[in-house]
């Protein structure tokens, strides 16, 4: 069984947002629903200042604080290494997102963060939360996704609609090999510079596991021990401490 | 001191009931009115957010939840410890034990999604490895053995074999459950402000002056201000033993406080020195600090901590401070946001909305109009015969 994991090379990224636009177009989120994120970070001040970006989906951890704490199963792991949100299960109680390290988590009834809100524009019907003219995957509420139904969290699936249907053994999941095209992630899908990629981490002969150990790929918040299943490449794969703006602290 | 010297001042004693009763129905009227927002809007109308999860309704029902807690352990003084001059308060204690803990289930059943969906999933998943999941245990298993023990003693069966073993059980099983639900924060080590094993001991050192709070008010409330309307032996609980324990747990809080705003100003770790940083300069700490925990203390050093006017002060202001304390360390955990780079740069802004407090009032309100049911109906004032 295939561990699926995603390497993102920070050398490569532009941080041009086109893996979360797809995201959003591919998974139907609302403005502010990031499953996948390009986040900005400022490291030292003039003169000397430096902009960091890190392309953020759900990490995929090995060991998810996500599910060890949801009190319903709901949050679980598939065989392949994915996590996911069972929306049948899930009792909206968010300790999930307390519990994420990386913030990757979203509540369905949330206040909209533009106006006019798009729930109202395109009001759900029966279970489902909003009702989007253009569909994306087909829904399936136990593996977390499609539309949210109401009073459930929901977070990044890596595409489960897509990579689940990927034939069995396939070390990498390319646009190189056009007959995978279809099994691809959104996001690794139209990343233009091919920043990323995935594939199977635990197969030593996948591109994703020989560009981990070749360039030495590391992981965020190593810290929390979650051991996330997305790895950076380049120099910059260091998130910098929290601090607040100069006038406030 | 004076130990029942006169009849009880009945006109006083209903004068409060009636208050009581018009704080309950102004408040639940209030509390259903800002609750239709959340009919119509659901929990978008919080103020809550991805990046700030839980809020005021969670913080609320952590406090009332420990309030039950620290209720149950002053009954127990009484029905587990033999404390004999405890007996007169036990019953009020139980029942303000039952109300506490349905004010908390109310204000958390209106702030997650699917609250009717917990009854089915959470027995059928066994999810163990989550602190949250034990809570729940715990909680439920209290609440039944605590409705159980009040239904016997409501019978007058204080001390049959079995009337002794549920109290020893609820008061067991009240340690478990104060304890995971203090776990429920402390396991977090992504969130160092709440991180640590001490915050089991933290919430049941609390849990048990907020629970003698509450007696220190409503107890003397119910009995018009005044000990002399008390039966002797009640009057003796609360001028003499409950004043001296109030005192000795509230130094220990403000020690724990203390140590723990100190720890956060001098660590590093931005989660816990930036945090503390903000809650410590904010007047609603200062207030819960000086007014809401070292003037009742101070207060139950002088000679006065016998009156029953200088315990409601001080018994209201512990609950004020308590309140804040709760508020400040559940949303104090999410201040920071995680991993959120410069979409996020400073703390995030979150007061709670009109339909979360309505929430909250709607769920005291139902508490106080359940207490006054008990006090009309079920003599709560009762004590073994012997
Ligand atoms: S990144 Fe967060 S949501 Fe994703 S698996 Fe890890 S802990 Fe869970
Ligand atoms: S919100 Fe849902 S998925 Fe998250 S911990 Fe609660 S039940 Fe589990």
């Amino acid at each position: 069984m295939a561990r699926w994991g995603m390497v993102i090379d920070l050398a490569k990224c532009t941080g041009c947002q086109a893996c979360s636009t797809a995201c959003q177009m591919e998974n139907n989120r609302l403005p502010g629903e990031n499953y996948q994120d390009v986040l900005y970070y400022t490291e030292r001040a003039q003169p000397t200042p430096v902009l960091k970006w890190f392309p953020r989906p759900c990490m995929h951890c090995e060991e998810p604080s996500c599910m060890h704490v949801c009190p319903t199963k709901a949050t679980f792991k598939t065989e392949d290494g994915v996590v996911l949100v069972d929306w049948n299960k899930c009792i909206g109680c968010k300790y999930c997102m307390i519990a994420c390290p990386y913030g990757v988590r979203f509540y369905t009834d949330e206040k909209p963060t533009i106006e006019p809100n798009v729930k109202d524009v395109f009001p759900g019907t029966g279970d489902l939360s909003w009702n989007p003219p253009y569909k994306g995957p087909q829904q399936d509420n136990a593996h977390g996704v499609g539309i949210q139904p109401h009073g459930v969290v929901s977070k990044c699936t890596f595409c489960y609609h897509k990579i689940s249907k990927a034939p069995k053994g396939t070390p990498d999941l390319s646009n190189d090999n056009p007959a995978l095209r279809e099994f691809v992630p959104a996001c690794v899908r139209t990343c233009a510079p091919t920043a990323r990629y995935f594939g199977d981490i635990d197969n030593p002969n996948s591109e994703v596991s020989r560009l981990i150990s070749d360039r030495k790929g590391v992981r965020l918040l190593e810290h929390t021990g979650n051991k996330p299943q997305v790895y950076y490449l380049g120099e910059s794969g260091a998130v910098p401490g929290f601090s607040r703006p100069d006038n406030k602290s | 001191m004076s130990i029942i010297t006169h009849a009880p001042d009945q006109a006083s004693i209903s004068r409060i009931s009636n208050l009581r009763l018009g704080v309950g129905i102004a408040g639940l009227i209030a509390g259903l009115a800002a609750g239709i927002g959340l009919l119509s809007g659901g929990h978008a109308t919080f103020n809550t957010s991805s990046l700030l999860t839980w809020g005021l309704p969670v913080s609320t029902y952590v406090f009332f939840v420990l309030t039950s807690t620290g209720l149950t352990f002053v009954a127990s003084l009484a029905m587990v410890f033999g404390m004999k001059d405890f007996y007169p308060i036990a019953k009020r204690c139980v029942w303000g034990a039952v109300v506490t803990l349905i004010i908390g289930f109310i204000s958390l059943g209106l702030e997650i999604g699917n609250p009717l969906r917990m009854l089915w999933v959470i027995p059928t998943n066994m999810a163990v490895s989550s602190p949250m999941w034990w809570m729940g245990l715990f909680y439920l298993t209290y609440a039944i053995l605590l409705v159980w023990k009040f239904h016997l003693i409501n019978q007058g069966d204080w001390d049959s074999s079995q009337s002794r073993i549920i109290g020893i059980a609820s008061f067991v099983a009240v340690i478990f459950a104060h304890a995971t639900l203090g776990s429920v924060f402390g396991m977090m080590s992504m969130r160092p402000f709440w991180y640590g094993p001490m915050v089991p001991v933290y919430f049941l050192i609390t849990a048990f002056l907020s629970g003698l709070a509450f007696i220190m008010l409503f107890i003397n409330l119910d009995y018009g201000v005044n000990h002399a309307n008390m039966s002797e032996g009640a009057a003796r609980a609360m001028s003499r033993q409950l004043p001296a324990i109030f005192g000795v747990v509230l130094g220990l809080v403000i020690v724990f406080t203390l140590a723990k705003t100190m720890t956060g100003l001098w660590s590093n770790v931005p989660e816990n020195k930036i945090v503390t940083q903000y809650i410590a300069s904010s007047a609603l700490f200062q207030f819960e600090l000086w007014i809401g925990m070292v003037l009742p203390f101070i207060m139950m050093l002088s000679s006065k901590r016998h009156e029953a006017t200088t315990q409601v002060v001080a018994g209201g202001l512990v609950i004020v401070a308590l309140f804040i304390g709760r508020y400040e360390y559940v949303v104090g955990g999410q201040l920071i946001p995680m991993f959120k780079g410069a979409w996020a740069d400073d703390l995030i802004a979150y007061a709670p909305s009109i339909t979360e407090i309505g929430i909250i009032i709607l769920a005291i309100s139902v508490g106080i109009l359940l207490y006054a049911l008990g006090d009309k109906k079920l003599n709560l004032s009762d004590s073994p015969r012997k």
